[in-house]
Order: structure tokens, then C-alpha cells, then sequence
């Protein structure tokens, strides 16, 4: 019992009140709040009304939890209707026509397939790096260059190359003019190029990490190369590929630049419809931009949720793993 | 007729099997999509770059201007006025998103409740579209916004006007383009420390320990060597993607107040987008490519030489 008194006493003033433990959860529930405060703000403001988005002093919280604004579902309305029209909203504002059905599928087909052409192309590419050290020592740094050159180096050549050289070349070669830009496969093929660097690094950690012997014995017991590339390994880094599709799938999703400089206005990706918004005739429609953030976001969320542990690799070029 | 298509997918099935052929296809199927598609653009910019053309009249009516272009980028002085705030700004994000995060890993890399729940949340900005999280600030800016209710007590108390209006006033149009980007990425240096916190090998501090090193002496001499390499990854790969900054400059402020927010791949998006300056913007990139290339060979360099010093430690 004196023991007991005598190590409290021995204690210093910060252990005795556990300090540490209370200035950890502070500062960690700090920083979380900050980061979750846009995101609280952007799914408020999704539910207001025209009049609650620029009122001063601005309300926080909904009716029902004893705040300011009454909850509407008006700017889900407007931006989901199938045909352009929200009913109380102003003619004014639908004259431009804001659904987001176009911009979904846009998205969707260009985010998927370009991410399942980088995915086949750069897999293959990684298991040859891997195993017979094609283009030398440094060939997979060097690839990284192509990630690291800002967009809109890249972007100023490209337009160039669609609006001119390719109808310039399809017109001498099949008769008739090609335009790449404002087109699927233009942006498709673009984002496969950028998006590549991530997949080959991505795909070469998941490769490395199964053993040589596995192919040795297969190659011994009488199977040619392409049966054990489809029989032995691709089973084993499926699931690395699946991690790998969603990581790409997430950055082209979100990719602006190129879609804004290499579509429009026939084809438009979720984040310029998004950007669209600003020059509406009635200035800023912060509701209706708010619900399709909103929207944009969860899916996105959703997915770096379950490949949180890869993440760190993706966006490091597998320098960090875990 | 069977038994020569089977002979037949044999010989071709025999023929891809050939190691040099085998290894060579994935090669030259990339190698061809980069050529292909990055390869000849940038030829034709060169080209374009001599030319004197603006998008307002036909290319066939464009004419060979020399070396005109490169020298009326060089002597543009917002070009370099650009080049010079891309830097700043990217420079300044970058300080705070590692000194945040950091404290963060630091913080949180030992186990203890609801870690897992923290490192989620500390994800979700990387995640958030880029445009979604650029648009979320700019509602949050402005003036009858919740930044200036939540500093209203404090502005009154100065006896200033609570209305702050963040994005016209030059200075602080530059800080909240700094903020957004920071809440944004600062979940990736986070995540980078903390893998690099939860690889530190026990042994070390403990045999520290024993030896009779404070925490502050184990901290500098022991910890901070072995995270030498993830520090220098992040300042790479950060750095790297900062100075790509455009959605930020575009949706929160549009370049405003004058050029003050004007990043380089803003400056050059106006200039070809709108307006028209096609061989202008041809021969910019040619230059930018010049001194971005510079830099990323450098960076590169640096990430080679850590990551081998990363595979040593993990050999030992």
C-alpha cells in the first residue's frame, strides 16, 4: 500500500493526469474536424434553398436539429431530373440544362476503359520489367517522367496533334476527316499514356512480391510462357490488379485539366460539368454545384475507403509500401 | 486442314514463347502509345513554335516566324511573373503539408483507441475530387460565408468589417489558394510519415534506451535518419504535383485580383484557351518542358538514390 502511494507520488504531474493522452485526442480531433468542416458544408448546403446559400450570418444546421434552414431536396431535384426540370426553379437558371445523366455516363465509360487500357498494357509491360529487365536498370524511373510533366505541357501538343495533324492525316489516308477532340477515344487514349507510370509501379510491387520458383517449377513441369502468365501469375496479382483498376479509375475520375482543355462541349466529364456551373446566368448556383459534389464525391470516397491500405503505394509510386 | 491450324497456333504460340519476343511486346506496345501520342505532338509543337499563327485564322495561312515566339515568351513578363508564384506557391504548401503531417504521424503511428478512425478520416481529402474540394473552399470563402462567422468574434473584437472578402484581396486570394491545397494533400504526407513511423525498427529505440538517451536524443539522432528517406520521398513526390497547381486558381479566384493568383498552367491555359495564342502557348511548353524536365530528372535522381537506400535497410 505504501509502495502504491509512494510510485504515485513519484509520478510526474503529466503522467498522474495522463496528459499526453489528452493533448493527443485534441490535437487529432482538431485536425479531423477541420478536415470534415468543407465536406460538412458542402452536404448543407446541398439541402438549402436558393435563399439560405449567401445568408448572412449563415445557418449550420437544419430545422429538425434546431438551427436555421429548412431542409429541401430541390437541388437533387434539379440536377437528377431526367428532363431539366426542377419545380421551383427559376427559368431563368434552366436555361441551361443541368443533369448530370450525360456527364455520369461520360465519365463512367472514359474513366473505366481507359483504366482497363492502362491496366492490360501496363500489367504486361511491369511482369516483363520484372522478369527479363526490358529497357535497362532505370526504364521504370524513366517512365515516371511522363507523370510528373504538368498537364498542361502535355495538353497544348495534344489539342494541337487532334485539331490538326490527325484529320490532316486521316483526310490523306482514309478520304475523310477524323477529330480526336471532343471525343471518347481521344481522351480515353490520353488518360491511358498519363495514367500508365501509376500502373506499371503499382502492378511491379504486386509482382515482385511473388517468388520466381512458382514460374521455375511450372516452366519445369512443361508449360509454355503464356499458359503460366495466365494459369500461374495472373491469378496471384489479380486481386494487386483489381486494387490497381480502382486506383486509376479514382484518379480519372477526378482529372480536370485534360478534360477541360480536350472536350466539351459535346462530351463532359462530372468535374467540368461541376466547373460549368459558375458562369450560370443568375451568378454562382451554390445548391445544385453542392448536390453534385456531393454526388461526385461518395463513389469516390467509397472506393479509396477499401483500398486505403494501397493508396500510400499508389500515389508514392511504390517507393512506400506497406 | 485441323492438324494444320493446331500446327499452326503451335508455331505462333511457340514463336511468342521465344523469350526475346515475349518480353519484347509489352515494350513496344507502351514504347508505340507513347510515341504515338506524345512522341509527335511534341514534334509538331516544335513546329508550331516557329510558326506565327493564331487560332482566329486557318492554319494553312500560318507563316514561318523564326525564333520570334520563343523570344516574345522570354521577354513576357508574366510568364516569369507565373513561373515565380508557381513556385512560391507550391513551396509554401508543400513546408506546411510536411510539418503537419508530420506532427499527425507522430501523433498517431502508436496504437491506442480509435486510431484506425482518425487515419479514415485524415484520408478522405486525397480522395475528394480535386474540383469538388476546390469548390467546396470557395463557398467557404466567401463573405457571408462560415470562415468569417467563425472569426466574426475575433474581427469584431479588432473592430474590423466580419464581411473578409478572401478572394479579392491579392494576398489573401494567394493564402486561401495555400490553405485549400494544404487541407487537401496534407493526408498524403501524413500517410507517407505514418508508414514510415510504423516501419521504425523497435530494437533501435529500445537499445537507445538502454543506453540512456533521452526522447528528444532519440527523436533527432535515431529517428530522423531512418526517416530521412520518407521525408525526402515526400518533398519529391509533393513538390512534384504542386507545381502542377490549376484547379485551385481556376475555381476559387479565376487568376484574380489581376494576376495574383495566376499560376503557370494558368497563364498558359488563358493564353492558348482564351486567347488564341497557339504558337505562342507552342513554343511556352517547348521552354517549360526545358526547365520541367530539369527538374524532374533531378527529382527522379533523388527517389532512385532513397529507394536504394530504402532496399538496403530492408535487406539488413
Amino acid at each position: 500500500m505504501t509502495n502504491e502511494a509512494g510510485r504515485r507520488a513519484e509520478m510526474s504531474f503529466a503522467k498522474r493526469y495522463n496528459l499526453f493522452f489528452w493533448f493527443r485526442h485534441a490535437a487529432l480531433l482538431g485536425w479531423a474536424s477541420m478536415i470534415m468542416f468543407p465536406i460538412f458544408w458542402m452536404i448543407s448546403t446541398s439541402f438549402k434553398d436558393s435563399g439560405d446559400w449567401l445568408a448572412w450570418p449563415p445557418n449550420w444546421f437544419p430545422s429538425f436539429l434546431g438551427g436555421g434552414y429548412e431542409p429541401t431536396l430541390d437541388n437533387y431535384r434539379l440536377i437528377f431530373s431526367l428532363f431539366g426540370q426542377g419545380d421551383r426553379v427559376n427559368r431563368d437558371v434552366l436555361e441551361h440544362v443541368f443533369t448530370i445523366w450525360g456527364a455520369v455516363r461520360d465519365s463512367m465509360v472514359i474513366s473505366s476503359i481507359s483504366a482497363l487500357l492502362a491496366l492490360l498494357l501496363g500489367t504486361f509491360l511491369a511482369y516483363s520489367i520484372s522478369r527479363f529487365n526490358v529497357g535497362g536498370k532505370y526504364f521504370r524511373y524513366m517512365i515516371l517522367t511522363i507523370r510528373m510533366v504538368p498537364p498542361i505541357i502535355i495538353a497544348i501538343p495534344v489539342v494541337m496533334y487532334y485539331a490538326i495533324l490527325i484529320p490532316f492525316a486521316t483526310q490523306t489516308v482514309l478520304g475523310y476527316r477524323i477529330s480526336m477532340i471532343d471525343s471518347y477515344s481521344g481522351l480515353c487514349l490520353l488518360y491511358m499514356a498519363t495514367t500508365l507510370p501509376f500502373v506499371i509501379w503499382m502492378m511491379l510491387n504486386f509482382i515482385e512480391e511473388i517468388p520466381k520458383t512458382i514460374e521455375h517449377a511450372a516452366h519445369i513441369m512443361g508449360a509454355g510462357r503464356i499458359y503460366t502468365l495466365r494459369r500461374v501469375v495472373m491469378p496471384l496479382v489479380a486481386p494487386g490488379m483489381v486494387v490497381t483498376f480502382l486506383f486509376i479509375f479514382i484518379l480519372n475520375w477526378s482529372e480536370f485539366l485534360l478534360a477541360l482543355t480536350l472536350t466539351q462541349p459535346k462530351v463532359v466529364t462530372l468535374p467540368i460539368l461541376l466547373n460549368k456551373f459558375q458562369s450560370a446566368v443568375e451568378g454562382r448556383l451554390y445548391g445544385p454545384q453542392a448536390a453534385i459534389g456531393t454526388v461526385i464525391t461518395i463513389p469516390v470516397v467509397i472506393l479509396g475507403v477499401l483500398i486505403q491500405k494501397h493508396l500510400v503505394t499508389g500515389f508514392s509510386f511504390g517507393t512506400i509500401r506497406k | 486442314m485441323a492438324q494444320a491450324t493446331i500446327k499452326e497456333r503451335k508455331s505462333l504460340s511457340a514463336w511468342l514463347s521465344q523469350e526475346k519476343v515475349f518480353r519484347l511486346i509489352p515494350f513496344i506496345m507502351v514504347e508505340a502509345t507513347f510515341l504515338l501520342l506524345l512522341a509527335i505532338p511534341f514534334m509538331l509543337t516544335i513546329y508550331i513554335s516557329l510558326l506565327k499563327w493564331r487560332a482566329n485564322r486557318p492554319f494553312e495561312q500560318a507563316y514561318f516566324h523564326g525564333l520570334l515566339n520563343y523570344v516574345r515568351v522570354l521577354t513576357t513578363e508574366d510568364f516569369w511573373w507565373a513561373l515565380g508564384r508557381t513556385f512560391y506557391f507550391a513551396g509554401t504548401a508543400v513546408f506546411f503539408e510536411l510539418v503537419i503531417g508530420f506532427l499527425l504521424a507522430m501523433l498517431a503511428y502508436k496504437q491506442f483507441r480509435g486510431r484506425r478512425i482518425y487515419i479514415t478520416i485524415f484520408l478522405i481529402p486525397m480522395m475528394v475530387v480535386p474540383v469538388v474540394g476546390g469548390y467546396n473552399f470557395s463557398m467557404i470563402y466567401i463573405d457571408s460565408g462560415p470562415l468569417n462567422q467563425i472569426l466574426a468574434p475575433i474581427t469584431e473584437a479588432m473592430g474590423v468589417n466580419p464581411r473578409i472578402r478572401w478572394l479579392s484581396h491579392p494576398i489573401a486570394a494567394q493564402w486561401a489558394i495555400i490553405i485549400a491545397d494544404v487541407w487537401q494533400w496534407t493526408s498524403l504526407t501524413f500517410l507517407i510519415f505514418l508508414s514510415g513511423f510504423t516501419a521504425l525498427p523497435q530494437q533501435l529505440t529500445n537499445a537507445a534506451r538502454v543506453l540512456g538517451a533521452s526522447r528528444w536524443q532519440i527523436f533527432w539522432k535515431v529517428h530522423l535518419p531512418l526517416l530521412k528517406p520518407a521525408i525526402m520521398i515526400a518533398v519529391i513526390i509533393r513538390s512534384m504535383e504542386a507545381l502542377k497547381l490549376f484547379d485551385l486558381s481556376v475555381l476559387l479566384t479565376f487568376g484574380g485580383p489581376g494576376t495574383s493568383t495566376e499560376t503557370i498552367a494558368f497563364f498558359l491555359w488563358r493564353q492558348v484557351w482564351q486567347f488564341n495564342k497557339y504558337s505562342f502557348g507552342a513554343a511556352a511548353s517547348i521552354i517549360l518542358l526545358f526547365i520541367f524536365g530539369a527538374l524532374i530528372f533531378y527529382g527522379i535522381y533523388l527517389l532512385v538514390r532513397e529507394r536504394s537506400i530504402v532496399e538496403e535497410e530492408s535487406m539488413r
